[in-house]
Parts: C-alpha cells; structure tokens; sequence
C-alpha cells in the first residue's frame, strides 16, 4: 500500500496496456502534450499525473516489451480503467493482448472499465487522417470530439479501402468487429454481466496518435467515466475518520490501510 | 620515444587460447576452413590466406608462438607475412583444397552454420582477404524482418540502421561491427542490419567459435589488412566485433564486455542462463526487442566518449559548497530499501549518495554508472513523466533488479535528472514522494538556476600555452577510500571541435591508452609524435594521465606543462571530483524506518526477478 503515502494524491488510476510498437507512449503524448514525434520504446513504466477538474488522475504508460511483462501486474494494481491498445495494421497486436495482457490485469479494481483501442487508424483510414485541430482550435474542437468521433469507432469502416486521395494505405488487419467481439471476451474472462457493462461500441475505438484522431476522445470518455470511482472512494474515506490520508503520512501506511479495509 | 607504426606491427592471423595440452591440428583445420567458407561461396575466387596468420597463445600474456613473428620487442614487423602463416608453417594451398568438402561439411554439422548463404561467405572473406574481395552479386538481399515491418513504419529513424542492406559496400564499410548471437547461432543484436539479413554470417561466427571449442580451445581473435575481429563469450552469449578502428584487442573486448553488461542490466545473468538452460535456441530477441536503441546508444557512447575506455566517470565541475548542498538534499530525502540517490546533468554526474548499511563494503562501479547513464540518455523518449523500470547492475550483483526511478527536475529543458535506485519493486510512490521532497529543497535553495550555470571547463583555464586537451584519472584518493573511479578532463575545443577531429583525437588517445595497458609490454610514459599533434602519457600508482599538445611542443616543455597542469588540477580538485561521497542510512533511524513500508530489507533484496514464461 505504499501508494496511500503520497503527497499529491493521485485519485484514480488508469493504465496502458499493450504489445510494443502500437502507440500507447504516442497516445499519450498526443494527449498530454498535443505532439506526435517519435517515441523510443518505454522502459519499466512511466507515471503521469492529469488534473482533470477537481481530480488529479494517474497515467501508467506501460513497456510493451515481454521484457518488462513481470512488471505489469504491479502497474494494473488497484486501476480504476485499462487502455487495451492495438495496432489496426497488426493483427497480431490484437490477439497479444488477449494472450499477455488480460491476465495482467487481475490486480486491478473489480469494477475497472476496460476499453479496446485500435491505434494507427490513419494508416487505414483517410478520416483518420485529418488532424482533428485543422478545423479550430484544439480545445473546441476536444468539446466536439467527446461525442462525433465515437461514431466512426463504433461502426468501423470496411476493412478494404484501397483508394485514398492522399497516398498509400496500408491493409487494415483488424476489423471494428474483431475489437468489439474481443471487449466481449474480456467481460466474460471478467466475470461480468454484459448487459451490466458498458457497451463495445461505447468502449472500442480507433484513434490516431499521429493526427491526434479521436485521442482525445478516448481518455475524455474514460476520465468521465471512472468519475464514479472516484466520487465512491471518497465518499468511503469520508465515512472513515481518516478523511485525509496525508495528515496521517507521519504516522504510516498501517494505519491507512486498516481504515480502508 | 615510440612510433605511430602500430598497425603495421599488428600480426594478422587468428589468434586462439590455447590451454597448455599440447599442440593439435585444429588450427590448422581453422585456417583452412576460414578460408574454404570463402572458397566455398566464391569458387573462382582465390581467397587470401597469406594475410592471414593463426595465433595460438598458450597464455594470454604470451603473445607469439611457434611461428608468427611478433617478438616482445614490438619491433615494427613488415607490413604483411609473404607466405602464408598457419600455425606451423606446414599448411599449403593444395592442402586446403583437398579438405575443402570435409571441413565445410563438419561446419554443418558442428553448428548452427547450416545454409551457407552468400553473405555468411563473403562476410569471412572479407575479414580474411578483404582486398581482394570482388563484388559478385549474390548476396541476399536486405530481408527485412516481419517483426520489424510489424509497427514502426512511423520512426523511420529508428529503422534505418536495421534496414540497411548487408550486402551493401557501406554495410561492410562501418567502422565497428558488433553482433550478439546464442550459443546456438541464433542472432541476438546486430549493431547494423538486421539480425534476420545476417542470420548466415553469424551462423559462420558460431561455427568458427564451436569449430575452435571443439578441441578445447577458445577463439579470441581473428586479424586481417584492415580489420580486427574478437570474440567474447559470456555464458550462453557470444559476441563479436569487427572492428577497422585499429583499437587493440583488449579494448574491443572491453567494449563487448560493456555489451554484454547492457544486456545483464536489461534481464540478469540469472534469467538468461535459466532461459537458455530450458531451451537452448531461445530467440532472445523476444525479451530484448525495443532495447535494440539502448544498445545502438551504447555502442555511440563507446566510440565518443571516454569515460568507457578509461573505466572512470565524469563529473560536472561543481564548487564543493553546492555539490554538499545538493547531497544534503538528496540524504534527506529517503525511503526505506532505497540505496542510490544519484543526480545528473548535462549526463554528468553531480553527486551520488548511497545507502551506508546495504552497500558496506562494495563500491558503486564506474560502469554500472555508464549503463544507468545510457539508460537515461536512451529513455528519455517523454519527460513529463516519471518512471519506473527495473534495472540490474551487473557488477554490483549481476542477478537481481534495482528498481530506478527517473524523473526530470527541470521540465521543459530536462537537463537535471533524478535517478533514485530502491530494492523494494513496489516502492515507487514511496519514492516519488522523495523526489517531491527533493524538488522542493530545491526551490528553496535555488539549485536548479546553480546547477544551470555549471559547465564543463576549458583547458584555457589550466594556463599552459601548448596544452590543447587531457584527460586526467587518479586513482584512489587517500581521504576517499574506495570511491567511485573518475576522471575529469576539459571540453574538446578547436581544433577538436569538429566530429572527425574529436573521433581522431579520441583514437589517439585510445592508441595511446593500448600502449600503456599492453599486456605483452606495457609501458609508464609514452611520448608520441603523431602528424598533427604531440602526445603524453603517463601513468603513475597515483594517477593516468593522457595529454595532447600542439604539434611543436618539446619534451621538456611537455614536462613542465605537465608539472603545472598537475598542480592546477590538484588546487581544483574540490571542485572537479566528486569528494565525500555521501552516504545515508535508512534502516538505523527509527524516526524514519518506522514510517511506510514495513516490508524487511532481505525480503525485498531478491524479488525483483521477471516472471519470464
């Protein structure tokens, strides 16, 4: 429990996971720093704290690598939402995640939401390929995004679409329906109800971290939705007499822990 | 007074350690089937064996045998054997012919040598006959890996030495080859290229190294006109270089080694051989893809930077009241199983701090340092975040993982980075809490704008006209028992400013640095004339030290300037070197064990191995 001690206390934790090479530093930095650039392979994992509104919300981007597999129990611990990541051009990516992460991800929270992301979607898809920034500025258009672009994710195109105005696409490997018939399989590995879960369509989507495509989507949606997470565990610290765990730094994480249990 | 003829003294021939058994004629088979695996490719071709001599040493030390001609006198040899050297001068070229066939077939059967492509041939013959090497176009093609085509078509960069067609003349002309391969010839790591284009020429590697093993012998070395190739094995690792950059055999086994520590880092000495205990054609490149960069940087850092060559690190000058201030911070910020507290700038080191209890009597080693400092320069992909990856030191304790975690003190321009190593893999918000600790000492004593103005000096400043570089390593500082190794040395500054002029003078150095650690004859001080600049070495029980004067210098103005540049650095000592490491201790305080993690020290020590399989 050591993560009870820290200062700026993060609320919730979400993490990335997935096969090396399918985007999941570029996600995020396409979402954090507004920028596409070449990324070098993660090492270990690394923390990011988003203050979204009043809550401080914490990012594990994880390695992909087999390398760092053992490490990943540890970063899913206790997460409120996991980001599954694919690559749409890698078939293979898709069903990685069925075979080395999944089982990663039974350290964390009983009621954490999974979402399935299809990245590179530009490689396959001309929509995809327009920068959602061309047409204002970023944070108006981040307002549309959060309800447009689940759309097209939702219902995803043919994988065959061969012509494109602006050049060479590559052969899209993994259908929409692939992703959603997988989220079906993660909720039944699960153990939960699908009628009580959130629906594929609403978890499945296909982003660009090149061309910011429906990234910001993604983690907006998410964020709104380990809100109630958020809002459980602090209604739970408020029934405790420890409201605050950081005026109980000094005492230890013992304490802390008997009170949230 | 020496002379620059190093290379031509250079005897070219294989050389192989030899245990004291008697002599056994699979030297001579060695020779003949490095020749045939060119033969064999190229039938038309007459492969040159006269540049090749086979060295067998019976001791390391011992440098000549039977018939080569290498005397201790390192007498400038002439620049090439006329006749053909193979062991004991008996082997000849209709020989050869004759055991063509057996010899390449025992290959086949011996190792992984299996489909003698074109590019495993030619590959031998270049490093056997390289002159007479002609093109003939049956190389295989570039092949690129499926693994690699699989999702990295967005950083080009990353790709473009693992592309390169290996079959191509650039191919062969870079400067330093280095290739990782299993005891089973699967490729593991190629420098340039993909491991996949050069599956083939590392199976003749591997065969080369079991041909040799299989009479109880060891391949070390394998010389030619223009290239040194050496072996290096490491429990179920074989690594090799081919190397024009006429270093000395020890130096690129020194290199390799460095290689294969980066490699010990990334997975433990423990999990690779139990790996390739359970299966021994293991595709290691399973648990190492994506470190591929990691090595690249590496191997850069090798060929630019001297603190590998020397086994010492580097430190920015500092005035000793900041660096004491900086380590005050550091040792006030612990948690329990945390034992290094290292901090870095400009990939500088400005101070370490370690834990008393833990590391009582072992010493962090210079390059377990470089490894980390590769590790931040490689990862350094996104700076906003802080992570947390498991890393071995490889000489601390070569089978368990440190937990480091890395952060940036100064975002945007991430030039002072946080490196904090625990034992305890859960404990990183324990040590995040650190660095938030550490960052705030720092606010409130304004460090980062301090260490901002830091930089590495001139040699101008020393105030010796002539003296246009040095690099300076003393050994054990006496009110310092066992501290780190450094070195200090000033910025490379014109007419080394350019990258050609920097490399060049690094090579001097580095031939230099052989001469004086020759393991047949090592010498004291060296005085060297070179074309463009007069060189000095010495080295004392007290110091090494590698000095590079203007080009009409005189020995006596060599020695004076020496005299006052030893001087100088003596007077700036506190500020060039790290000098009382600092040390902390985070179980005997009871105010601070009894605070977080209540996990015990030994238990934590060893649970840091990855689940593999």
């Amino acid at each position: 429990m050591p993560d009870l001690s820290k200062m700026k206390k993060p609320d919730v934790k979400v993490v990335l996971l997935g096969d090396m090479n399918v985007g999941k530093t570029s996600l995020l930095h396409r979402y954090m720093e507004r920028k596409f650039k070449d990324t070098i392979s993660t090492v270990g994992g690394a923390f990011f704290l988003k203050q979204w509104g009043p809550y401080n919300i914490s990012i594990w981007d994880t390695a992909g690598r087999e390398q760092f597999h053992g490490l990943g129990s540890m970063y899913c611990r206790g997460a409120a939402a996991v980001i599954l990541t694919y690559d749409v051009t890698n078939w293979q990516s898709l069903a990685e995640l069925e075979e080395r992460f999944l089982s990663l991800t039974d350290t964390a929270n009983h009621d954490c939401i999974y979402a399935l992301v299809g990245n590179k979607a530009d490689l396959t898809d001309p929509r995809a390929q327009l920068p959602p920034e061309a047409a204002g500025l970023p944070e108006d258009q981040t307002e549309e995004e959060r309800t447009e672009p689940r759309v097209p994710s939702a219902c995803p195109t043919p994988p065959a679409s061969p012509t494109s105005p602006s050049g060479a696409l590559l052969h899209k490997q993994v259908a929409g329906e692939d992703a959603a018939a997988l989220y079906g399989r993660i909720l039944r590995y699960k153990g939960l109800d699908e009628k009580g879960s959130l629906p594929a369509e609403k978890m499945c989507f296909e982003t660009s971290a090149k061309t910011g495509y429906n990234v910001d989507a993604l983690f907006e949606t998410l964020f709104d939705l380990v809100l109630p997470s958020i809002l459980r565990k602090r209604h739970e610290n408020q029934e405790s007499p420890t409201v605050d765990l950081e005026d109980f730094r000094g005492v230890g994480t013992k304490r802390a822990r008997s009170t949230c249990c | 007074m020496e002379e620059d003829n190093h290379h031509d003294g250079e005897a070219q021939g294989v050389k192989i350690c030899d245990p004291p058994s008697g002599s056994n004629p699979s030297a001579d088979n060695l020779a003949t089937s490095l020749s045939l695996l060119g033969n064999h490719m190229f039938p038309d071709q007459v492969v040159r064996s006269d540049s090749g001599i086979i060295k067998r040493d019976r001791d390391e030390n011992v440098h000549l045998s039977d018939a080569t001609a290498e005397e201790p006198s390192q007498d400038p040899e002439p620049p090439s054997d006329p006749e053909p050297k193979v062991e004991t001068d008996d082997t000849q070229n209709p020989e050869c012919e004759k055991e063509s066939a057996q010899l390449t077939d025992g290959g086949t059967e011996g190792a992984a040598m299996d489909n003698g492509q074109s590019d495993s041939g030619e590959f031998v013959v270049t490093v056997l006959a390289k002159a007479k090497l002609e093109e003939q176009g049956l190389g295989v093609k570039g092949r690129s890996s499926p693994l690699l085509e699989a999702g990295i078509q967005e950083s080009p960069a990353f790709i473009s030495h693992r592309d390169e067609d290996v079959t191509a003349d650039s191919w062969r002309q870079h400067r330093k080859h280095v290739f990782v391969l299993s005891e089973a010839g699967k490729p593991i790591y190629s420098r340039y290229g993909s491991e996949e284009a050069l599956s083939s020429t590392m199976g003749v590697m591997m065969a080369l190294v079991s041909f040799v093993q299989s009479s109880d012998n060891i391949i070390r070395s394998v010389y030619s006109d223009g290239h040194t190739v050496v072996f290096l094995q490491k429990g179920p690792l074989v690594l090799v270089c081919v190397s024009s950059s006429r270093q000395s055999e020890q130096q690129l086994r020194g290199e390799l080694l460095y290689v294969y520590y980066q490699i010990i880092s990334m997975l433990t000495q423990a999990s690779i051989s139990r790996i390739f205990e359970h299966k021994k054609n293991y595709d290691l490149r399973r648990l190492l893809a994506g470190s591929e960069k990691i090595l690249d940087g590496l191997l850069n850092l090798v060929d630019s930077d001297p603190s590998f060559l020397l086994a010492a690190v580097h430190c920015l000058p500092l005035t000793s009241s900041l660096r004491d201030s900086l380590s005050q911070i550091l040792q006030k910020a612990i948690t329990p199983n945390l034992v290094f507290s290292i901090l870095i700038a400009k990939n500088q080191l400005l101070t370490i701090i370690q834990e008393k209890t833990v590391i009582e009597d072992t010493r962090l080693e210079p390059a377990d340092v470089h490894l980390l400092l590769n590790l931040i320069g490689a990862s350094s992909a996104f700076q906003a975040g802080e992570i947390w990856t498991p890393i071995c030191l490889p000489l601390f304790n070569p089978d368990c993982y440190f937990y480091a975690y890395i952060s940036y003190l100064d975002p945007p321009e991430c030039t002072v980075c946080l490196l904090l190593l625990s034992t305890d893999k859960e404990a990183f918000y324990a040590v995040a809490e650190c660095k938030r600790k550490i960052e705030e000492a720092m606010v409130a004593q304004n460090s980062l704008s301090l260490i901002a103005k830091a930089q590495s000096y001139s040699v101008s400043q020393v105030g010796v006209s002539d003296l246009r570089h040095f690099m300076y390593k003393p050994f054990d500082v006496p009110d310092n028992y066992r501290q780190l190794t450094q070195f200090t040395s000033p910025e490379m500054e014109a007419p080394y400013s350019s990258e050609e002029e920097k490399m060049r003078l690094l090579d001097l150095y580095r031939y230099m640095h052989s001469r004086i650690h020759s393991t047949s004859r090592p010498l004291k001080l060296i005085y060297h004339v070179a074309e463009r600049e007069t060189l000095l070495a010495w080295v004392t029980s007290k110091f090494e030290l590698y000095t590079c004067f203007s080009p009409l210098v005189t020995k006596t103005c060599a020695i004076t300037a020496i005299t006052k540049l030893l001087r100088w650095i003596k007077k700036e000592e506190d500020r060039l070197f790290i000098r009382y490491p600092a040390k902390y201790s985070t179980t005997p305080n009871p105010s601070k064990s009894s605070k977080g993690g209540k996990s015990d020290q030994q238990d934590s020590t060893d649970n840091g191995f990855l689940s593999l399989l």
